[in-house]
């Protein structure tokens, strides 16, 4: 009995352990890291170039063929408003499932795997809208700020107005 | 395996997606929906429906949807107000229809009064009288109130008395009653009237068959105040006492009435109920001599399954016995599925069976297969299809599809170092493109099949319809073996049949107008199947009156759907039978004539990517072309470059290429340009500055691609190249990303690119305002 109250308590912790922690794919724009919940990230590969759609945002660099379906790839470089990347063969597209759809975001680098505490997660200083929109909050990894991608807004207003 | 069954399972099929979508429907219209396309979607399923089950000889069905379609032709009208309580009406009766359908296919027999007192609603509805005034407590009993005594079913009711212990009687009255004593419910519709027939001529052929009593019922009768100067208020009771009488026989008398007419007959005397549930033996017994060539057909499949035998009767006989006695597999006792063996064969008596007889002397009443309504459980080891799901077909080829791409890029890899270096490889590589082009190849194939599982509907469709019009109509098939894409054969059907419909109904004239106009007697419509490019051509073409231009821009006019002061061209005035809601049908008839037909073919049509012309010659004819692309996954297309992009344009839209420095263009106060081709302006777009692409290309070795959108328009697209002509398979950008305007979809290159497949009819809706901007 003894045992198996050892076990039972041991098996809760490492379920709470889980459940308080959050495992993220990190990578590098510029300078910078973010990240992305792991568990949204379907495929890494490397930028191969895409097609262009007319009529869109900077930020939608095209459509790519991920196995016989067309992914649209974000910028995200652009979409935080700091000029088109320049890609090049090492560059990354992340392929990630963002509700019932697929998309890529095209990155600098990708660096590591993180594995951080949900408490650890601060709030994004208020101040910058694009920075309240864009990012669902900050973890701190090796006393470098990593940004927690909020994945819904960046898909979303792809779309020229008028 | 008869071919019947194959049809009745598709019809089955088709209902259960109809029904469907009548729930569909009526969950928007209960929601405050109440527009007229929704009525017109609920009109034209409960149509389909009853077209079918007509064909099936489904007899309940086809009276309830009748009656259900008229109030739904009273709504539509606006002569019935679209009240909750007819919406409530309404979806109970989706929910008795679907009972009937259900009933049908399970081989079941509904109650014979099962629907009637909603149909007497109806009739009330229809008459103008409040849906609540006698609807909602007397319980579904109109027997007492004369007012709405006036429904075939109420007479029908009234038969059930006589019938109770046997239930088959109403749908599938038993093959072979006993000797002796019929009881007959004979009620005319008012179309019987309307063509001529008279109920005196049937009572004295029924008398020339034995000794008859009859009893007219008057008690329909209306007061003055309700009475139609056309309806139909009488019915007759007959007593028919002859020893030795099939009940086949009897309905032989009522063969050219049938469909315009409620016919019950009922064996009386101590067996019938017995002869109702027969042993499977016997169904050899009361097989007559005129049924045999139907069986004959019905027999085809049976043979070549089994390979040659010389008694199939000796082993087929057995074999349903097994069947039934199994009783695992479905779980109607032998009598119901009796019943459906009788329904089966009944609606083949039609007299002009002209199929060519197989060589094999098939004796009487070969096994019919008792269930029809598992498809799965084909009788035998002889099976040697299997059903898939499209579901998966289609998955196997998207994995070919991107096969066949990576064989591609592989093969481009190899250059000539590798080639010299590595032998093998390079053979394994051949061999590999090889069986890759095999295996997509063969993967298309699963997906086509030859128009004949369509085709073979027809000939059936064409006898029935002269039996009902009274015309003579021979029909002629040709191409039956030209192979299209499944979805687009799913979706044929329908439409194929209104038209045939159309032609029979309201295209072949009668004998006496064909002879007096110098035409043989008999009609011919022609139905050819031939491909042309990347496209199925399906001709109808009919040697009837053609269409009457005058009566139909008339009823155009009547009904509003050209205004008064426009003068449209013939050719328009033949495009008008496919608006919605236009018949020039004088009296509504069980075939056609109620508007719904040829709006169903042109949305049809549209659905699949196809197109519909009509070309009718006054006196000669009508001819009514559909167009329709060979699959609906591969699409033909001319692969073009923009600004450094691959994109790709439809081949079906495109007229010509014309080289830009050659082309003649003209200047709009717009800036904008126009083309001269042979004396028309057609717009131009620049593809480039329309997709905000940069352009870098030197405009005199740009090439203009003419294109023909939707109705005929024109409309000329500025590309910096053109690549060369490839098939390819559409994909969705809807799937991950949204919308794209001016693009109709993605599309997978040989090296693994996507290009974009340019919306033709996109730009030049588009055009107007984004150019003026």
């Amino acid at each position: 009995m003894e045992v198996l109250g050892l076990r039972d308590d041991v098996t809760d912790r490492a379920a709470m352990v889980a459940q308080n922690t959050l495992q993220l794919i990190a990578f590098s724009i510029g300078e910078q890291t973010y990240g992305v919940e792991i568990t949204t990230v379907r495929e890494i590969r490397a930028w191969n170039g895409a097609t262009p759609l007319p009529n869109t945002r900077e930020y939608v660099r095209g459509v790519i063929n991920l196995r016989g379906t067309i992914v649209p790839i974000f910028d995200l470089r652009a979409r935080f408003g700091d000029g088109q990347t320049s890609p090049t063969k090492n560059h990354v597209v992340v392929v990630m499932s963002v509700g019932d759809k697929w998309v890529g975001i095209l990155v600098d680098a990708v660096s590591d795997i993180l594995t951080v505490s949900r408490d650890d997660i601060h709030a994004v200083p208020e101040g910058n809208s694009i920075d309240t929109e864009l990012l669902n909050g900050i973890v701190t990894h090796d006393g470098r700020m990593v940004g927690l991608i909020d994945l819904y807004s960046i898909v979303s207003g792809a779309k020229l107005d008028g | 395996m008869s071919e019947l069954d194959d049809f009745k399972a598709t019809y089955f099929d088709e209902c259960t997606e109809l029904l469907t979508e009548l729930e569909e429907q009526f969950a928007a219209i209960e929601a405050g929906e109440r527009d007229a396309e929704r009525l017109n979607a609920v009109f034209r399923a409960i149509h389909s429906i009853k077209g079918g089950a007509g064909a099936f000889g489904f007899t309940g069905l086809v009276g309830f949807a009748h009656a259900y379609e008229t109030l739904l032709d009273h709504v539509r009208d606006g002569r019935v107000e679209m009240s909750d309580d007819v919406v409530a009406l309404s979806i109970r009766a989706n929910d008795i229809v679907a009972d009937y359908v259900n009933a049908a296919r399970s081989g079941d027999t509904l109650p014979p009064d099962y629907g009637a007192h909603e149909k007497s609603r109806f009739d009330a509805l229809c008459r103008g009288e409040a849906v609540d005034a006698e609807a909602g407590e007397d319980g579904g009993e109109p027997m007492d109130d004369f007012d709405i005594d006036f429904t075939p079913v109420r007479v029908e009711l009234e038969a059930a008395e006589g019938a109770a212990e046997e239930d088959d009687a109403f749908e599938a009255p038993p093959f072979a009653a006993p000797a002796g004593h019929w009881e007959l419910r004979f009620t005319p519709h008012q179309a019987l009237y309307a063509r001529a027939n008279d109920p005196l001529l049937l009572f004295r052929e029924l008398a020339a068959l034995g000794e008859i009593t009859v009893r007219p019922v008057i008690s329909d009768i209306p007061g003055l105040a309700d009475f139609e100067p056309f309806g139909v208020y009488c019915s007759w009771e007959i007593t028919l006492v002859a020893p030795s009488l099939t009940e086949a026989q009897i309905r032989e008398v009522f063969e050219f009435v049938e469909g315009d007419c409620d016919i019950v007959i009922t064996g009386l005397g101590a067996s019938a109920p017995a002869a109702a549930a027969p042993d499977p033996a016997d169904v050899e017994e009361p097989e007559p001599a005129v049924r045999t060539p139907d069986f004959l057909a019905l027999a085809e499949d049976e043979i070549e399954t089994r390979g040659t035998s010389t008694s199939p009767a000796a082993e087929t006989v057995p074999q349903a016995d097994a069947e039934l006695a199994s009783g695992d597999s479905f779980s109607t006792p032998p009598a119901p599925s009796f019943a459906e063996l009788a329904e089966t064969i009944k609606p083949v008596q039609a007299p002009v069976a002209v199929r060519p007889a197989p060589e094999a002397v098939v004796p009487a009443a070969p096994a019919i297969p008792p269930s029809s309504n598992d498809d799965g459980e084909r009788r035998g080891g002889g099976v040697q299809s299997i059903r898939v799901d499209l579901d998966k077909v289609d998955r196997v080829v998207n994995m070919v599809g991107e096969l066949v791409i990576t064989q591609s890029m592989l093969t481009q890899q190899m250059d000539e170092t590798l080639r010299a270096r590595y032998t093998e490889l390079v053979r394994g590589l051949e061999v590999l493109a090889q069986t890759t082009r095999g295996l997509q190849d063969s993967v298309m194939a699963i997906r086509a099949q030859p128009v004949k599982s369509v085709f073979s509907r027809m000939p059936r469709l064409v006898r029935e319809l002269a039996t009902k019009t009274g015309k003579k109509i021979k029909l002629e098939t040709i191409g039956e073996n030209t192979e299209i894409d499944k979805t687009v054969i799913e979706q044929l059907s329908d439409p194929l049949t209104h038209m045939i419909r159309n032609s029979a109904d309201h295209g072949i004239e009668t004998p006496e107008k064909r002879l007096a106009a110098g035409k043989p007697d008999t009609g011919t419509i022609r139905l050819s199947a031939e491909q042309a490019g990347g496209n199925i051509l399906i001709v109808i073409e009919d040697d009837g009156a053609g269409i009457n231009r005058e009566k139909v821009l008339q009823v155009a006019r009547d009904k509003g759907i050209v205004a008064p002061d426009i003068q449209p061209t013939d050719e328009q005035i033949d495009q008008l039978i496919f608006a919605p809601g236009f018949s020039t049908a004088e009296a509504v008839s069980d075939i056609s004539g109620r508007g719904v037909g040829m709006d169903v073919v042109l949305s049809n049509i549209k659905k699949i990517g196809g197109s519909v012309h009509v070309r009718s010659r006054p006196g000669r004819g009508t001819r009514m072309t559909l167009r329709l692309p060979l699959t609906l996954a591969v699409l033909d297309v001319m692969l073009v470059r923009v600004s450094g992009s691959p994109y790709v344009v439809p081949l079906s839209s495109i007229v010509e290429t014309i080289q830009c420095s050659r082309a003649p263009f003209e200047r709009v106060p717009s800036g904008g340009r126009v083309l001269q081709v042979r004396g028309e302006y057609v717009q131009v777009i620049d593809l480039a500055q329309r997709f905000a692409l940069p352009t870098e290309a030197d405009p005199d070795s740009q090439m203009l691609v003419l294109c023909e959108a939707e109705g005929g328009s024109k409309v000329a697209i500025i590309v910096d190249d053109i690549i060369g002509q490839q098939q390819v398979v559409i994909k969705s950008l809807e799937e991950n990303y949204e919308r794209v305007e001016g693009i109709a979809g993605g599309t997978i290159l040989g090296d693994g690119n996507v290009a974009l497949i340019v919306d033709v009819q996109g730009l030049k809706t588009t055009l107007h305002h984004k150019n003026a901007a």
